[in-house]
């Protein structure tokens, strides 16, 4: 009989992550997470760089012709992502914890403006940078 | 787990502490670095080994170090439940932080020895 119980039964066994569609704050949650996980692994590549930009003159501009390179340019932009949405979504998360934006409505219109803030970041930076 | 790896409400402060702290120092930083006149070698060097920003920026990475860490501590806790395992990452994790922030003091106090 408990048998063909859990044969009729429909609820979900196991949760199906393709199937759930997470709110955007949980979105902007989860990269939080992801973005913080690749700035860890960015920091020794990070502190060699720094000792090489400060090393000596010449190594200076070795430092600068690497970065220069297409591959090390789309790592940089990874980086200004990385950067970018930390920064913003933790202050989000500390504004939370101040329990600002706490109510869905204001979290969700928070996590739009953590998106639009870290947007025109990356670009005034890219633009400043490239211009 | 009852391995002790900062448990508590200690962590918790801990990371929001220097959070703050880390999102000043970037304000801060990021204004030196946009209103300089020129981003070069001489330039670069004289900002950094300038006491006020050597003082500030270690302290910026004692700030990352303990914030990666607790961060990263979050991530293996959720994810990984070997408990084997978990010791063996967070071996990893404290050798790549406290490697890193020592290479960093290397770099800094470099300029008190020149």
């Amino acid at each position: 009989m408990l048998n063909q119980r859990l044969m009729t039964d429909n609820r979900p066994v196991y949760l199906n992550l393709i199937k759930i569609r997470l709110p955007l704050a949980g979105i902007v949650s989860f990269a939080h997470r992801i973005s913080g996980v690749l700035l860890f692994l960015f920091l020794p590549f990070s502190v060699y760089l720094l000792e090489q930009s400060l090393h000596s003159a010449e190594s200076f501009d070795s430092v600068r012709q690497l970065l220069n390179q297409p591959l090390m340019m789309v790592l940089q932009v990874l980086v200004l992502w990385s950067i970018s949405h930390h920064f913003f979504a933790g202050i989000r998360f500390l504004l939370i914890d101040a329990e600002i934006g706490v109510e869905k409505s204001q979290a969700y219109y928070g996590a739009w403006l953590v998106l639009l803030a870290e947007a025109v970041t990356m670009l005034l930076i890219i633009i400043g940078v490239c211009s | 787990m009852s391995l002790y790896v900062l448990e508590g409400l200690r962590p918790w402060v801990i990371q929001r502490v220097s959070a703050v702290y880390i999102v000043l120092f970037i304000l801060y930083a990021s204004y030196c670095f946009f209103t300089a006149d020129v981003i070069a070698y001489e330039a670069w060097k004289g900002w950094l080994y300038y006491p006020f920003h050597t003082t500030v920026t270690g302290i910026f990475v004692i700030a990352v170090l303990f914030h990666a860490w607790i961060g990263m501590r979050d991530v293996v806790l959720d994810y990984v439940h070997n408990i084997m395992l978990r010791i063996f990452i967070f071996g990893v994790f404290v050798g790549v932080l406290i490697g890193s922030g020592l290479w960093v003091f290397r770099i800094l106090l470099l300029s008190v020895a020149a």
